[in-house]
């Protein structure tokens, strides 16, 4: 099964929907939808909010080689969806391992053309942000996870590009002085507190950062990432703390559009070598209804240097090796994978470093640390990362 | 033995039975008195009850499942506090409120609490939202569009208002359209009831609309544990403050009580009433079947069964009567809850009673006091009907002999009731213990009444024999041959009456003393508010540059504003009126007059130190009802830089609200609380003669910018008594109530009275008094019973509306009134009470007159 991340973007905009609902659900936040999303939400596809958006309003991404930096690290308010996406693999001294995702979505409810931003009250917004907030106690066999809802005005929650700051409430990420940055999360069972370095430049992902999504023009995400931050800090899980080295990978996509129809999920890897070259990987696989694989589904080979070779769906094989049912939801994924993509060299096979990391906050999905090891035209390598699946329930 | 004795009652049960079937109208008459007295105490108890669990049911389901609420300055605290408490405490059990009340022409015209709230807080805390019909789309505008609202489904269906139409909303005379994009229903009842006065908007509209931008009304919290609380009572800056909701609630509670128990206690003086009718019902029922009793008697039946059988009686009668009340109680319930919530809402906090909560324990408590009233009022004639022997029993002398011996008795429990009464209102504040104390002194009179009539009549005699012959002493001598049963009718008349008068001459002064209040206080000429939901606060503003073209008006001379807040005096624990006072002139010109002030003291020299920010003056209720003593300490307020104390330069008397007010210059109130909005204006004219022109020129000027009440101040001094005679509107119904109950009351005994003469009457007529004699003499008699009831209820009413004024008023509200004697109130009291008595007169007299003389005279 062949699998995409990028169509995320368009998918993300009904998957924000989606989101909004089920935390609303989970009593966490949105409660106005509770009633009138309930049906949708017993239904975890994609499908029912992927059809009819109305987009008119709204800025698309179109432009290869859009994304212009530091100015574009905060909120782009003119597109429907946005987030800012951390996941990393740290481990202490003694080589106990933890994973951690740590999300802030951004969705503007109507367009910048319907809203007047010359409003007297701070809280008139017609941005929502959200988060989600999980740990892997890989050692211990335990997932936690969390998630926020707020508005994006009176300082509750906003992103601001320089200096990079991107909250909510009292979750945030940020940039030091000296110019690393620090994610902060708490919450009463586990909190995390890392200090960033970024340790090679930008990757623009897709067309110079352009990622399409789907057939139509502006059917795509302005798409760049932050791969292998070396990363130092503290997780603290109930009165225990651990102090972690490790690495992290952020993603900050942003888009207004949808998904071509008949998409049901997505499967969406991210993984760092252990080899000389440091090479990092990107890649996503978009499922349709019928069992195929979108067309644009893709990934990204990264250098050192952070330049990219594109890779196309067809270019890679995934083989699903073994499953993992959720005793929550019910949902099957995979948990074990072979991965190849022949024409660069690389074979491998890898397995989520604990079954259970389902997200069971807003929206219910898989997004975990795993571990891949195997040969890069022969020469052996291993490698951590993770990979977000959606769209698994029944 | 228990068998035995019920097989024995049955026949007894028997008389009772026909006897109610020849001779209903004394039954009736029973039935009446218990549903006059349940009615109006069941009333009373609903609509008191109704206010109250309105407000509470409001004020519970808004708190949802707070614990705390960070509140602050009547403007509202900086919202940053919030924001505070989210991203650096992380605190997520904490939603922000913005609030206020808003009138709405569209739906019913009527006061809705408009619930500003930031929807992503408040799962924790409410969820009226289970049952919304919102769609994603409308909720989207909910929080992304200005002025969308959601109300409840109950009050839309009312009103004819669908999902997605625009309705007015107005603010101190500031309209807004806002559309409604949501509809919430609840299946349950109070939620239900809560909900449908009240519209949610997003948190910014609501800081738009009610002018809080920038601040919150305040915070709700869900605090678990200390640790918690200590946290966030270190973030809070001065100026805010942390407390439990039930306490926020109770300080408002408390405010009602008074004037609650207050109502209650004249629904019982109700009951008191309907207690004499039910003496004077079952004594007649004993008297006149003492024959009957004698005969059984002398058959074996013991004093036990008789007195059961008088208590069972009672009971029985008493349970209908109470049912009946409970109806009547109910349809006077629904008028009254209207009369209290407007009072509620002019002195207290606002409340939006649509309909009366009928509550099973005011219903129990009604049928409760009912029976018991009846049992008390019928106790001594069923001991009478037990102790009186055989032989005894077939002779009515034998009862009004021991009348006669009762009198001196009565005197002596007249005096021990008014000691009793004195003591009770002189060794505590307690209201309930003031009312008994009242109540205690009704009795002492009602106690009085007989050998007062014995003694008058005596007195009289000669007199009357003077003047109406023979017919007027047989009249007096009928009176007093009959006491037993004359003494109670006029003492019920006397008691009714009595009431009307204390309560009379309480509204009387009260009304006197407002009126020459309002005439000193009210200087100025022209007078400029928003329009307002209460009339003793005013909630909204005017806007500023409509403030700055009155004062610069043609032919206005000078200007006094008034910036009207409610803030919290921490040492009394509620709330008090605050009134910045600024402008060139004083309101009142100088005129109010103090109830303290400082040694040396004047006017001019007290306004010096006011307007210099030396201190503030406060109103006398409030040294009256937080027992103040002078001179007074500085008083503590809760600013919004924190608690700061105040000397007070002056106590005025004031009787705009009991909640108390405090005077403070409008530059002292400004530096201390942020705030230089104005509510109202008061302006001078040159020429008083301009003064209307001048209304009329500002009303159309101001037309379409601020909807204003412009008025003058003769205008504004009409519409002042109006809201006090609506104020008591309540009490007037009381009195009005009374005055039913005396009359049918007296009407009742006279006639019971006259038509038990049937054969001593026929006997006078056998032997030559003519239809025209015996009209007169039953209404000499009527008449003279009348007029004794007036001329005891003179000095009783009196008494009572001493108690009322001097005791009653100041502890329940602060309010010290000059008690008015206006000659007036006992004159018609005296009318009333010989006309009652006359009226009842006629009816026995008619049906004597008809009646043939040979079949009054077989009934022996």
């Amino acid at each position: 099964m062949s699998v995409a991340r990028h169509d995320l973007f368009l998918d993300m905009k009904r998957f924000l929907s989606l989101i909004i609902v089920l935390a609303a659900l989970g009593g966490g936040g949105y409660w106005f939808w509770v009633v009138q999303s309930a049906p949708l939400a017993a239904n975890t596809s994609l499908t029912g909010y992927l059809a009819g958006d109305d987009i008119e309003g709204f800025a698309q991404a179109t432009e290869p080689g859009g994304i212009s930096l530091p100015a574009d690290l905060g909120a782009h308010d003119d597109y429907q969806t946005e987030w800012w996406y951390y996941t990393g693999n740290l481990e202490t001294e003694s080589g106990r391992q933890f994973g951690y995702q740590f999300t802030i979505f951004r969705r503007a409810l109507t367009p910048p053309t319907e809203f007047d931003p010359d409003s007297e009250s701070d809280w008139r917004s017609n941005q929502i942000y959200f988060a989600h907030f999980a740990v892997s106690d890989i050692d211990g066999g335990a997932f936690y996870n969390f998630d926020k809802f707020s508005r994006g005005a009176a300082g509750l929650a906003g992103a601001e590009s320089v200096p990079y700051y991107v909250w909510i409430e009292d979750w945030y990420v940020q940039e030091q002085e000296d110019g690393s940055i620090d994610l902060w999360a708490e919450t009463d069972e586990v909190s995390l507190a890392l200090n960033m370095t970024l340790t090679r430049p930008p990757v623009f992902h897709g067309d110079g950062g352009l990622s399409q999504k789907g057939d139509a023009v502006g059917n795509a995400s302005y798409y760049y990432s932050l791969v292998d931050q070396a990363s130092v800090g503290t997780v603290t899980i109930g009165e225990e703390q651990f102090e972690v080295t490790g690495h992290s990978w952020k993603d900050h996509e942003y888009s207004t559009s949808a998904l071509e129809g008949g998409a049901v999920g997505w499967d969406w890897f991210s993984l760092v070598f252990d080899n000389s070259d440091e090479n990092a990987l990107m890649y996503f696989n978009i499922r349709k209804e019928d069992g195929s694989i979108q067309a644009q589904s893709g990934g990204s080979w990264i250098a050192a240097d952070s330049s990219v070779t594109k890779v196309t769906h067809e270019q890679v094989e995934i083989e699903v090796l073994d499953t993992w049912r959720s005793p929550r939801s019910g949902a099957v994924y995979p948990a074990a994978w072979r991965f190849s993509i022949p024409d660069i060299g690389l074979e491998m096979e890898g397995r989520s470093l604990l079954p259970d990391q389902e997200l069971s906050v807003a929206q219910v999905y898989w997004e975990g640390a795993v571990e891949f090891e195997g040969t890069l035209n022969g020469e052996p390598l291993t490698a951590l990362g993770y990979v977000e699946m959606t769209g698994y329930g029944e | 033995m228990e068998i035995s004795q019920d097989t024995y009652d049955l026949p007894l049960w028997r008389t009772s039975w026909r006897r109610a079937r020849r001779r209903p109208f004394q039954y009736i008459l029973f039935v009446v008195g218990v549903a006059i007295g349940v009615a109006m105490m069941v009333s009373i108890d609903l609509a008191n009850r109704s206010a109250t669990r309105a407000f509470e049911i409001s004020t519970d389901s808004i708190v949802g499942r707070a614990t705390h609420q960070i509140l602050g300055a009547p403007t509202g605290f900086p919202e940053e506090i919030y924001v505070e408490l989210r991203r650096d405490l992380g605190y997520e059990l904490s939603a922000p409120i913005v609030e206020g009340y808003v009138n709405s022409p569209n739906l019913g015209d009527l006061p809705y609490r408009l619930v500003g709230i930031d929807p992503f807080a408040e799962a924790p805390f409410r969820d009226f939202f289970g049952g919304a019909s919102q769609s994603e789309g409308e909720l989207t505008r909910f929080l992304s569009q200005p002025d969308t609202v959601i109300i409840a489904a109950s009050a839309a269906e009312r009103y004819g208002v669908a999902l997605g139409d625009d309705i007015e909303i107005d603010l101190a005379g500031v309209g807004r359209t806002v559309q409604v994009v949501g509809l919430l229903e609840s299946s349950d009842g109070d939620e239900s009831a809560a909900l449908d006065g009240v519209m949610f908007t997003d948190i910014s509209t609501a800081q738009e609309a009610l002018g809080f931008v920038g601040v919150l009304s305040r915070v709700d919290l869900i605090v678990e544990n200390e640790v918690d609380l200590d946290l966030i009572q270190g973030i809070l800056p001065d100026g805010t403050r942390l407390e439990t909701t039930a306490a926020s609630g109770n300080a408002i509670r408390q405010m009602t009580a008074a004037f609650e128990l207050n109502l209650t206690a004249l629904s019982l003086l109700a009951l008191v009433v309907g207690m004499f009718l039910i003496y004077n019902t079952v004594t007649f029922s004993v008297v006149q079947r003492r024959p009957l009793f004698g005969v059984l008697r002398c058959l074996g039946v013991t004093g036990q069964q008789l007195f059961r059988l008088i208590l069972s009686e009672a009971i029985v009668l008493s349970l209908i009567g109470s049912l009946i009340g409970l109806v009547l109680g109910i349809f006077l319930g629904r008028a009254l809850v209207g009369l209290i919530t407007q009072t509620i809402t002019n002195f207290y906090f606002v409340v939006n009673v649509r309909s009366i909560t009928i509550d099973f324990w005011s219903l129990g408590k009604g049928v409760f006091f009912g029976v018991l009233a009846a049992l008390i009022a019928s106790f001594f004639p069923a001991l009478e009907a037990l102790r009186t022997t055989p032989n005894a029993s077939l002779r009515r002398s034998t009862l009004e002999s021991k009348v006669g011996r009762f009198l001196p008795y009565m005197v002596i429990g007249w005096g021990v009731l008014l000691v009793l009464g004195g003591v009770l209102l002189q060794i505590t504040d307690n209201l309930i213990v003031s009312f008994a104390g009242l109540f205690a002194i009704l009795f002492a009179f009602a106690l009085v009444t007989p050998p007062v009539t014995m003694w008058l009549l005596q007195a009289a005699v000669p007199l009357l024999q003077s003047v109406a012959g023979a017919v007027g002493r047989m009249a007096a001598r009928d009176i007093m041959r009959s006491l037993s049963r004359t003494s109670v009718a006029i003492a019920a008349l006397m008691t009714a009456v009595s009431v009307i008068i204390g309560v009379s001459i309480m509204i009387g002064s009260f009304r006197v003393t407002v009126v020459s209040w309002l005439n000193q206080t009210l200087q100025a000429d022209i007078f400029i508010s928003p329009p307002s939901l209460s009339t003793s606060q005013v909630s909204g503003e005017i806007q500023p540059d409509l403030v700055a073209e009155m004062a610069a008006w043609p032919g206005i001379n000078g200007i006094a504003t008034a910036r009207s807040v409610r803030v919290l005096a921490p040492d009394f624990g509620r709330d008090l009126n605050l009134i910045g006072v600024g402008g060139d002139r004083d309101v009142s010109q100088g005129q109010r007059t103090f109830a303290w002030a400082p040694d040396g003291a004047t006017q001019e020299s007290v306004r010096a130190q006011f307007i210099a920010g030396e201190g503030v003056i406060i109103s006398e209720p409030l040294v009256l009802k937080e027992g103040i003593s002078y001179p007074p300490a500085p008083l503590v307020l809760a600013t919004a830089e924190g608690e700061k104390s105040y000397p007070i330069l002056a106590v005025y008397y004031d009787y705009a609200s009991d909640r108390g007010t405090v005077w403070m210059d409008d530059d002292l109130y400004a530096a201390d609380w942020g705030d230089r909005k104005i509510s109202t204006v008061a302006l001078f004219v040159e020429e008083a003669s301009e003064t209307e022109a001048i209304v009329l020129a500002m009303q159309d000027a101001f037309a379409g910018r601020q909807d204003l009440i412009v008025q003058s101040n003769l205008s504004l001094r009409t519409n002042a008594i109006e809201v006090f005679d609506q104020t008591f509107a309540i009490t007037n119904a009381l009195r009005l109530l009374s005055i039913i109950v005396a009359f049918i009351g007296v009407l009742s005994a006279l006639m019971s009275l006259q038509l038990e003469r049937a054969r001593e009457l026929g006997v006078l007529r056998a032997t030559g008094m003519t239809i025209r004699q015996l009209w007169q003499l039953t209404l000499v008699e009527t008449g003279l019973m009348g007029l004794i009831a007036g001329v005891v209820a003179i000095p009783t009413g009196y008494a009572l509306a001493w108690v009322l004024i001097y005791v009653i008023n100041i502890r329940s509200f602060g309010w010290s009134l000059q008690m008015q004697l206006d000659p007036g109130y006992f004159w018609q009291a005296l009318l009333v009470a010989l006309v009652a008595a006359l009226l009842a007169g006629v009816y026995p007299s008619y049906r004597l007159g008809q009646m043939a003389i040979a079949s009054a005279l077989r009934s022996e």
